[in-house]
């Protein structure tokens, strides 16, 4: 695991991200859903999502994609996302503790880029959120 | 629907014959520095990029698009396919170039991909919705994929 790389010289193919476990409590999902226009019961009250079938309110699908950038940039500071690209499988719940990864598959010495596998996964070990990030770092 | 060999079926063929590509709808949005910021830090970022509009490379996270909804789901007169709205499948968003805060981005909507798949569960059908936004100078800074699922 590299803890943060400063430049694309340091990134190696099948290096893993630092895990992290961000914070997804009600205050911070309500934030969200209240800039992205998103403010729906299922993702900002426990009951309410319940009663639509939920385990308790449900963090919205791009918010997990933000989660994934935030990682990215703690560690490589500087890089610039090109692409996030990211498959809804499951709920992941607010309020719980997520887990975030990341490892690098590819990188291109000629365009500076590194492609990563993105996890989100849920407390009880379920994969809420799947992807693959294109990175470029600066020159 | 799809044929033996995967090849989709006629009727998804013809769909996407008439329907991708085609603009279907047009909407401004405007980037607010306060929303941008308000959206990094929900997301946990700390990058100051992302989080301080003074820093001289202040700009809105990479996905930030990602909630700017069209005002049309899909095309007037578009066929039904399967039933309801279906399921969400995920949203791919490139960021071509920085967006800044006061600008307003223009977002174009189309089609860009129609297909089926069949597995033991059943055919089900992929539409793609894209808008692509370009800021006031004509610049394309950003292209959000929705890939919405549905039952055939």
């Amino acid at each position: 695991m590299t803890d943060q790389v400063q430049s694309f010289a340091d990134v190696e193919l099948g290096d893993d991200l630092p895990v992290e476990h961000p914070d997804v409590s009600m205050d911070r999902v309500r934030q969200f859903c209240r800039v992205s226009k998103q403010e729906f019961p299922r993702f900002t009250d426990h009951e309410a999502a319940r009663k639509e079938g939920f385990d308790g309110a449900i963090v919205p699908g791009i918010m997990s994609q933000g989660l994934v950038a935030a990682l990215i940039h703690r560690w490589a500071p500087g890089c610039t996302i090109r692409k996030i690209d990211t498959v809804f499988r499951g709920p992941l719940l607010v309020d719980s503790n997520l887990t975030v990864t990341g490892a690098v598959t590819d990188t291109d010495d000629d365009l500076r880029t590194a492609e990563l596998d993105v996890t989100v996964m849920a407390e009880d070990g379920r994969t809420g959120v799947i992807g693959t990030v294109v990175v470029e770092f600066p020159g | 629907m799809s044929d033996a060999d995967g090849a989709p079926s006629t009727e998804i063929a013809a769909i996407r014959d008439r329907w991708v590509g085609l603009e279907y709808d047009w909407t401004d949005f405007e980037m607010v520095t306060e929303e941008m910021v308000a959206w990094a830090e929900a997301c946990n970022e700390t990058d100051p990029r992302f989080i301080d509009p003074n820093h001289p490379d202040f700009q809105a996270h990479p996905n930030f698009t990602a909630h700017c909804m069209s005002g049309r789901v899909l095309p007037d007169d578009f066929p039904q396919i399967g039933g309801g709205f279906g399921i969400d499948g995920g949203k791919t968003v490139e960021a071509h170039a920085p967006i800044r805060g006061g600008e307003t981005l223009s977002a174009v909507t189309t089609i860009a991909d129609l297909y089926d798949k069949t597995g033991r569960s059943g055919t089900m059908v992929f539409i793609v919705q894209r808008m692509t936004f370009h800021n006031q100078a004509g610049e394309k800074v950003s292209t959000v994929d929705w890939k919405m699922i549905r039952r055939a």
